[in-house]
């Protein structure tokens, strides 16, 4: 602001220059030309500004002043205000080191009163010092001494230690001696035991030999034996072989035999099937014999129709033709009827002839075939006589034989033969009785037949005689008879017919089932085919895992049994045992056990050594000391002397927790009450005591 | 083709016959399951897709079999031809297909062909074959391991091929018989039937 006050006052301070020095000029120019007028205007501006100008040259001034004025109160203002703060600083810190002075005075007097107890603290201290070493001085005499004393009795400790090593090393050696004597004793019972068994190997291969030796013996007799029994069959059967030939020839006969029984039984067959043959042609002829009857009567008839015809017509002629007297149709017809009636009779009468001339024929037929039976049945009864004869001739040579011989092969099968033979013989002989059985029954029913027939023919004849009703009648029962068998045979045919349906269809499902009739069909197959090789497969299969359980089954039982072995070996390693189950015993397993059991044997062998010694070293101090010392329990030892009076009397010491012994009240220690008090009370040595306690029992010993 | 225009001889039946029965076994054991489904393999004969096994073994027996039974057709000496499935683990028949044979034996060698078209028989024989497919809805299932056999019922007066042995009906316990269709070549006639096992219904 003053600067521009500044600015402002000299930019119009050099205008109002400006102006004047241009006024001036102008003045100059215009003093000749205007009046006075203008001058003294211009001067009254002129003096005018020159006023303005110090006005405000003054107020400039004034402004400049003020603000100095201003700027000094400012500073002033600073000043004090810095000068107060520096004031109050200065005062504060002044109070500050005021109370540190303080503060510092009352720290040097403490520090005085300590420096006063602690060199107070020094006298004493040095003084105690003074008596310390004093002390000190004294102890480390005494130590010394001690220590002259303990390196004396260190010595002398040395002196036995030593002394005792020794005793220790001879010990040792004395043990390493019996061992390695042991050793070599147990090597040499070793090569004894392998010597032994060697031996016992030998004596068992000798002993084998000789066994050997006597089964071959023995087994040579018996051949020996065996060979003089094949030489005696050789001889029998040679014999045997001479009687064969002599009887095959006899038995080729047989077949022959055999051959004339088929033929005899062919021919009672062929006899068989005429007998039916036979009854057949019966039916047969008495079907043809009706046909025959009834033929006959329809021709009757056509003749008699066609007679009737022609008389008939000759009716017409009759008137005529006929002599007779004949009217009435009635007479006629009379006439004709027994013109009828007595050709009738003659036509049965011819009939019957006829039929008996045909039975006739038949008869003589079955005589003939029954003589021809009568022929057969006597060959037949002849041949039966040759066989039987040749039969006994064969059975007469086997026994002679059978006599002769007792084992051998050939008769047996002879004698069989020749059963067979007489059963075949005596079938036929039986045959044959049935067969002449047969014969007689049927020349029986022929004669009956033929007496029937005769009957018939009797009746005939009366028939003939008597009148032509009779004979309707017969007719009209043999019709009635007829008719009934005719329906018999119908029931039966219907009743046969429906059996034959059932029969067929049971053998359709039997058909359709697959069965078939052996005589007639033969059921073949291939060899290899498919369900014969599948069933050999499944055999195979069923075989093969058959193997393999029994085979796991043995690997099973021999892991149990090795399992088994080790539990029994070691029971502390169970966990080998978990192994073993899982796998059969390796060779690792086997080594283990080997080890095992070799250990084993050490610490048998050990523990007997132990037990060894320590007896020889108990009996030894039972002999050297005349105390057997015994543990009785965990630290109670009881000492029994060599001249106790009782077997009960003994001693019993315990130890104490501090190591120290003591004796304990017993029955024998009561009555040694002086020898404790004087021995253990007073002198504290238990070996005295124990000595004064055998040396007393020795002299009451010996004294008793 | 033996079969011919002219008509059927006895050579060209009993090849007819025997083809028959190699296909119709083969569709048997496929549809019973004897053999696994993935060994058999489709081919189409007689106007329709048959199966037919492809398993070595099997095949040699088959044709085995096949071309002896063609020559007995031949001979006109052969009366039955029976197939049977036997079940392995108790060896009892379970089931029997069985195939009469009916020969004419007028007609010999050298005689007259027959008049009868090769279609006709075509269509009978795929009936058959038809029919036997169909009978698998109503035959009980096989649920055990089977085996087969061929048998064949022969005259008693023949001679017994090398390969071939006796053996017995192997007739089925207790069974139900199905009568099926047939077929005839005019020389030859085919009844077919099945029987099997009662099965006791539970």
């Amino acid at each position: 602001m003053d600067l521009e006050d500044d600015t402002t006052v000299l930019t119009t301070l050099k205008s109002f220059n400006s102006f004047i020095s241009h006024n001036e000029p102008p003045q100059r120019l215009s003093e000749h030309s205007v009046g006075s007028g203008n001058l003294q205007s211009q001067y009254k501006r002129s003096m005018e500004l020159l006023e303005a100008a110090e006005r405000l040259h003054s107020k400039n001034r004034y402004l400049q002043l003020d603000q100095e004025k201003k700027q000094m109160e400012l500073s002033h203002k600073r000043a004090r205000f810095e000068l107060e703060k520096a004031a109050s600083d200065s005062a504060r810190d002044l109070e500050h080191e005021f109370g540190r002075n303080q503060d510092l005075i009352g720290q040097i007097k403490k520090l005085e009163e300590r420096e006063t107890g602690a060199a107070k603290n020094l006298t004493e201290q040095t003084e105690a010092n003074r008596a310390l070493r004093k002390n000190l001085e004294s102890l480390n005499k005494k130590l010394e001494e001690r220590d002259m004393r303990l390196n004396t009795s260190n010595q002398v400790h040395t002196n036995t230690h030593i002394s005792l090593r020794d005793e220790i090393r001879e010990l040792k050696q004395k043990i390493q001696n019996q061992d390695s004597t042991i050793s070599t004793q147990t090597l040499e019972n070793q090569e004894l035991q392998e010597q032994l068994d060697l031996q016992r190997r030998k004596y068992q291969e000798v002993s084998q030999l000789c066994q050997s030796l006597q089964a071959a013996q023995s087994s040579c007799s018996e051949h020996i034996i065996k060979i003089k029994e094949l030489e005696r069959r050789l001889a029998l059967q040679e014999q045997d072989i001479a009687i064969v030939k002599t009887v095959k020839a006899e038995v080729a006969k047989v077949p022959d035999l055999e051959k004339e029984l088929k033929r005899l039984r062919e021919d009672n067959a062929f006899l068989r099937e005429s007998r039916e043959n036979c009854s057949l042609l019966k039916e047969e002829v008495e079907g043809l014999r009706r046909k025959l009857e009834r033929m006959a009567k329809t021709k009757e008839e056509l003749v008699n129709m066609e007679l009737e015809k022609e008389k008939l017509k000759a009716w017409e002629n009759l008137g005529q033709s006929t002599g007779l007297n004949i009217r009435k149709p009635e007479d006629l017809s009379r006439e004709v009827i027994q013109i009828q009636q007595r050709e009738f009779a003659l036509k049965e009468q011819n009939y019957t002839l006829n039929k008996l001339t045909q039975q006739r024929g038949k008869t003589l037929e079955e005589q003939k075939k029954r003589e021809t039976q009568d022929a057969l049945v006597r060959r037949l009864q002849k041949r039966v006589l040759l066989l039987t004869k040749e039969r006994d001739g064969m059975r007469a040579i086997l026994e002679s034989y059978d006599s002769e011989l007792a084992p051998t092969e050939y008769s047996p099968q002879l004698s069989k033969r020749l059963r067979e033979a007489e059963d075949v013989l005596q079938k036929t002989q039986n045959h044959n009785a049935e067969m002449e059985v047969i014969m007689l029954l049927h020349q029986a029913h022929f004669l009956l037949f033929l007496s029937q027939v005769e009957l018939e023919l009797e009746s005939l004849k009366k028939q003939q005689a008597s009148a032509a009703d009779s004979s309707s009648l017969v007719t009209k029962e043999e019709v009635n008879i007829l008719r009934q068998k005719i329906e018999d045979l119908e029931t039966e045919r219907q009743r046969l017919e429906e059996q034959n349906n059932i029969l067929e269809m049971r053998l359709e499902r039997h058909n359709l089932q697959g069965d078939y009739d052996p005589v007639k069909t033969r059921v073949l197959h291939l060899k290899m085919n498919p369900t014969t090789v599948a069933k050999q497969q499944r055999q195979q299969e069923v075989e093969a895992l058959r193997e393999e359980v029994t085979h796991l089954r043995e690997l099973l039982r021999s892991v149990q049994d090795g399992t088994a072995l080790a539990h029994s070996q070691d029971d502390s390693s169970m966990h080998t045992s978990g192994l073993g189950l899982s796998l059969p015993p390796s060779k690792e397993v086997l080594d283990l056990r080997k080890q095992m059991e070799s250990s084993e044997l050490r610490n048998q062998r050990l523990k007997e050594v132990f037990q060894r010694k320590i007896q020889e070293f108990r009996t030894v101090c039972y002999v050297l000391t005349g105390y057997q010392i015994d543990i009785t329990t965990e630290n109670q030892y009881r000492l029994t002397s060599v001249y106790s009076e009782h077997m009960d009397d003994s001693l019993l010491f315990k130890k104490g927790a501090s190591g120290s012994m003591q004796l304990m009240e017993t029955e024998f220690s009561k009555t040694l009450g002086e020898m404790v008090a004087l021995h253990l009370h007073h002198q504290k040595s238990i070996p005295a005591f124990l000595s004064a306690v055998t040396l007393d029992l020795f002299s009451r010993q010996t004294t008793v | 083709m033996t079969s011919t225009l002219k008509g059927i001889t006895l050579k060209g039946s009993a090849e007819l016959v025997a083809e028959f029965f190699s296909f119709g076994i083969n569709s048997i054991l496929y549809q019973r399951g004897i053999y696994p489904p993935e060994t058999f393999s489709r081919v189409t004969h007689y106007d329709m897709s048959l199966q037919l096994s492809t398993d070595p073994k099997l095949k040699n027996y088959l044709t085995n079999v096949v071309s002896q039974l063609k020559e007995w057709l031949f001979e006109c000496t052969v009366q039955k031809l029976v197939l049977v499935i036997t079940c392995l683990e108790t060896n009892e028949v379970l089931e029997r297909w069985q195939f009469d044979i009916e020969c004419d034996k007028s007609a010999k060698e050298n005689s007259t062909p027959r008049e009868k078209s090769i279609k006709t028989i075509q269509d009978e024989i795929r009936s058959v074959i038809r029919q036997i497919t169909a009978t698998v809805t109503f035959l009980p299932l096989l649920e055990t391991p089977c085996a087969f056999d061929l048998l064949v019922y022969t005259d008693k007066d023949l001679a017994v091929p090398e390969k071939w042995e006796e053996s017995g009906p192997q007739i089925i316990d207790q069974s139900e018989e199905v009568r099926l269709r047939s077929f005839t070549t005019s020389i030859h006639k085919v009844n077919s039937m099945v029987a099997y096992k009662r099965t006791d219904s539970v």
